[in-house]
């Protein structure tokens, strides 16, 4: 059919599938049927777009400009949370290391540990002994 | 200016730009939705959809492909999105049928050799059938039938659409038409 209508065929079948068309209702109706698809879809083809579309989309896209939308900043608009959390993290890290540096320093850290390790309070006081 | 220089200047806030965009495709993006949506004031508005969403989504565009390609896939999908959503509706507009609440369906294409209005009501009726075929074909037929008849694109450019193979193109469309005719046949049978 499709080649019957492209008028592919060679001229003696083209004749045979002509005349087959004209006696045969059921053949003819549905190639009809066929040939009206195909102008459907060149009708639908040549309609034109509304006269004012552009005008439509371009107030839609300044609607969306004045809500604060553009696109070259949509990316740095989506990546806005993950710098929020990353400088809320970095904060709290910063804060940690800053606690540990005013910690009060202990006599422990600077006694060396052979000294550490001598047990001292056994021995006697020397402003014990000078009194006596 | 090429596309790519169009698409630069607009991402750098030259947003008076993308308006060169819309007149150069709009009638591109409104054949391809009409292909699928069959109704013009449909095919107008996904039409403008489709470009806010280009609009949206332009940083993202990365250049690898044509932006017509781009422009391609974004409209096919809207189209398949908003078909498959109608087609969810579909129960509500039976029912509104059933009630005498539905609206009338647009059907403008009438013969101008007709002036029977038993014939134009006929002829209705068959244009009806075709859309009802048209639509009931699987979504990838549909697709290459679509990019085919009413765009007029080569096998390579919808292949690349839809991210396949010319072979592969060449055999979806090979099935629609075969779809189409058997389709088209049981209607007139029914009848």
């Amino acid at each position: 059919m499709d080649a019957y209508r492209d008028g592919k065929l060679p001229r003696d079948i083209m004749t045979q599938v002509e005349s087959h068309l004209k006696a045969c209702e059921t053949c003819s109706g549905i190639y009809g049927l066929q040939v009206l698809a195909e102008k459907v879809m060149e009708q639908e083809k040549e309609l034109q777009p509304d006269y004012f579309l552009t005008t439509r989309v371009m107030t839609r896209i300044d609607s969306l400009k004045g809500s604060g939308y553009n696109p070259a900043t949509a990316f740095i608009r989506v990546l806005k949370p993950v710098l929020v959390t990353a400088s809320m993290v970095a904060a709290i890290i910063f804060g940690i290391m800053l606690g540990n540096l005013s910690r009060p320093f202990t006599e422990r850290e600077r006694i060396p540990v052979e000294l550490a390790l001598i047990d001292d309070s056994t021995i006697e006081s020397v402003n014990i002994l000078s009194n006596e | 200016m090429t596309d790519n220089e169009v698409i630069k200047l607009i991402l750098q806030g030259d947003k008076e730009k993308f308006r060169m965009l819309v007149e150069q495709y709009q009638q591109m993006v409104f054949r391809t939705c009409m292909g699928f949506l069959h109704n013009k004031d449909d095919a107008d508005d996904l039409t403008q959809e489709v470009f806010i969403k280009v609009y949206q989504s332009l940083s993202r565009f990365k250049g690898e492909a044509a932006f017509s390609t781009w422009l391609y896939r974004i409209a096919v999908n809207a189209s398949l999105n908003k078909v498959r959503k109608s087609s969810k509706n579909l129960i509500l507009q039976r029912l509104d049928a059933f009630f005498g609440t539905e609206k009338t369906k647009e059907v403008p294409f009438l013969p101008s050799d007709t002036k029977n209005p038993e014939s134009i009501l006929i002829r209705q009726e068959h244009v009806e059938w075709v859309r009802r075929a048209l639509e009931s074909l699987p979504e990838n037929q549909r697709t290459a039938i679509v990019l085919s008849k009413y765009d007029d694109l080569a096998q390579k450019e919808i292949a690349e659409i839809m991210n396949t193979t010319e072979g592969a193109v060449e055999a979806l469309l090979q099935r629609a038409k075969k779809n189409l005719r058997e389709k088209l046949s049981s209607h007139r049978k029914n009848k």
